[in-house]
């Protein structure tokens, strides 16, 4: 019951809080919809159905973009810690691209691919890509030289270094990079479906934010939250479970 | 064996870069170590000794000199080589059980054949019970056994040891030199130990090597002779045992004095 309130009690204090100065008047409804008109418009939602084909859509993007931009975003960053030519080559194209708004490119996108799935999936590639292989690689520089010695004193061939040592050694990296490219795949999948789609809650979000439709606009901003809290948090189970022996494996099922 | 050496090393320089530019770490080591003799090097912190160990293992080359193990030039590591490392270096997810089969799987024992073996060393470093616990659950002292039982499971003819128990707290310590002792005894191996530990070094050798301060180079030798089977109490209050012990401690502080001014 403590933890309960631990956890939950701000965000509860937040929507009384807002609930309480909208029905008040204390800020105008017409700016901001109050908690509990909000709760009605995402109840509508659901129930015409409207809110589970939007959130499939934006899932699906988000998710495969997500498992592309990490496949790729972990061969990159292992070859560029295990190949100085593959670091020379990829390092200066990942510090350039790194800072870059991935969301800016969505207009040359659209002008490529037009509108729809693979103009939001490489968006979300694009975005989730750099931190894997950020985190990857940093994780793979980092593994103690002593481990790779050990390995090799006792018999290791070079070929199964990689799996053997690099790889579970730089593990709690790389599950930290893939747990930042999943945040970043619901803000990109949002940001490019609001341009670039016709189906998805950035779609949802974005038209009923024109037609002035706040309280609908923020059904969707939380049915969204709702679905990226909830794959965070399986994230972190899986972290969990695939770290369960690392040094901080108690910190990990926090946060 | 007389004659060949197990171990041989000639005329060996290693230079590193630092910051400073070339730093001369090792300057015309000669080293000679008979097959199941036990050698430990001990000199001031900074002297190289470390980096002569991570040579012989075939971690890094010489810059110039002769390296030869069993009259072959060591050119990488290899399985005839165990090496224990100072911060144990297990696998962090590995349980103990698996770190200590590690090196099985790699050199061929059947699969059949390791569970019986990994058996023996967990009982032999009284972890039993601990099969499957992860590195991380263990103290200082039993990660230190499980390090040294992964590379005796494998059985390599020839042990590095990189102040294997400079980790531990002194008690620990003791009982892991006796432990150290009797299974040089009972496997008759080739030993080089590095220590900045004097009573250590006296305690645990048949000859003590001293190295001078940075760059390294040997200038001194020490026979122990001395009886182990008396005990460690009648070793270390024998004339013997304090005469040499106080003569390598009185090298190695010179080297130590030097390299402070």
């Amino acid at each position: 019951m403590i933890t309960l309130a631990r956890r939950w009690g701000s965000l509860a204090a937040l929507l009384m809080v807002w609930e309480i100065a909208v029905v008040t008047r204390a800020v105008d409804p017409d700016f901001l919809p109050a908690v509990h008109t909000i709760a009605a418009a995402l109840w509508d939602l659901v129930s015409a159905g409207e809110i589970w084909i939007n959130l499939l859509a934006s899932t699906y993007r988000a998710l495969v973009g997500l498992a592309i931009g990490t496949a790729v975003g972990v061969a990159v960053g292992l070859l560029m810690a295990t190949s100085r030519a593959a670091n020379g080559f990829f390092g200066p194209l990942v510090a350039m691209t790194y800072s870059l708004p991935k969301a800016s490119l969505v207009p040359l996108f659209i002008l490529w691919f037009g509108i729809g799935d693979t103009t939001n999936m490489l968006t979300v590639f694009l975005a989730t890509l750099l931190p894997v292989v950020v985190s990857t690689y940093h994780g793979v520089k980092a593994v103690p030289q002593v481990l790779v010695w050990s390995a090799q004193a006792m018999g290791t061939p070079r070929a199964q270094i990689l799996r053997r040592i690099l790889i579970p050694a730089s593990l709690l990296s790389i599950l930290t990079g893939m747990r930042i490219a999943l945040g970043f795949s619901w803000v990109l999948t949002i940001s490019a479906e609001m341009i670039a789609a016709k189906t998805g809650i950035g779609k949802l979000i974005f038209l009923y934010g024109e037609n002035g439709s706040y309280a609908y606009m923020f059904a969707g901003i939380l049915a969204i939250v709702a679905v990226a809290y909830a794959a965070d948090r399986a994230m972190v189970w899986l972290m969990h479970a695939a770290l369960h022996w690392h040094d901080s494996a108690d910190l990990a099922g926090e946060h | 064996m007389q004659g060949v050496s197990h171990i041989r090393v000639e005329r060996l320089t290693k230079h590193y870069e630092s910051r400073e530019g070339r730093v001369l770490a090792l300057a015309l080591i000669d080293l000679a170590v008979d097959e199941g003799e036990f050698v430990v090097i001990v000199g001031p912190s900074g002297c190289g000794k470390s980096t002569l160990l991570y040579i012989l293992g075939g971690f890094l080359r010489p810059d110039t000199g002769v390296v030869e193990v069993a009259g072959r030039p060591v050119t990488a590591p290899g399985v005839d080589r165990g090496v224990v490392f100072q911060e144990y270096a297990l696998f962090p997810w590995l349980t103990v059980a698996e770190n200590i089969a590690y090196g099985l799987s790699t050199t061929g024992t059947p699969k059949g054949e390791r569970a019986a073996v990994v058996e023996r060393f967990v009982r032999m470093i009284g972890l039993e019970g601990f099969e499957n616990r992860y590195p991380r659950e263990l103290s200082g002292g039993m990660k230190q056994r499980v390090a040294i039982a992964r590379t005796l499971a494998y059985d390599p003819q020839i042990l590095l040891l990189d102040e294997p128990l400079g980790a531990l707290d002194a008690q620990t310590r003791e009982v892991m030199q006796d432990e150290l002792l009797r299974i040089w005894d009972a496997t008759k191996k080739t030993v080089v130990m590095v220590t900045h530990d004097v009573n250590e070094a006296v305690y645990l050798a048949q000859r003590v090597l001293v190295m001078s301060r940075r760059p390294g180079r040997m200038i001194d030798e020490f026979r122990v002779q001395v009886d182990r089977r008396q005990g460690r109490e009648a070793v270390m209050l024998s004339d013997e045992f304090n005469g040499i012990r106080n003569k390598v401690w009185l090298a190695v502080r010179r080297q130590a004095v030097a390299a402070a001014r």
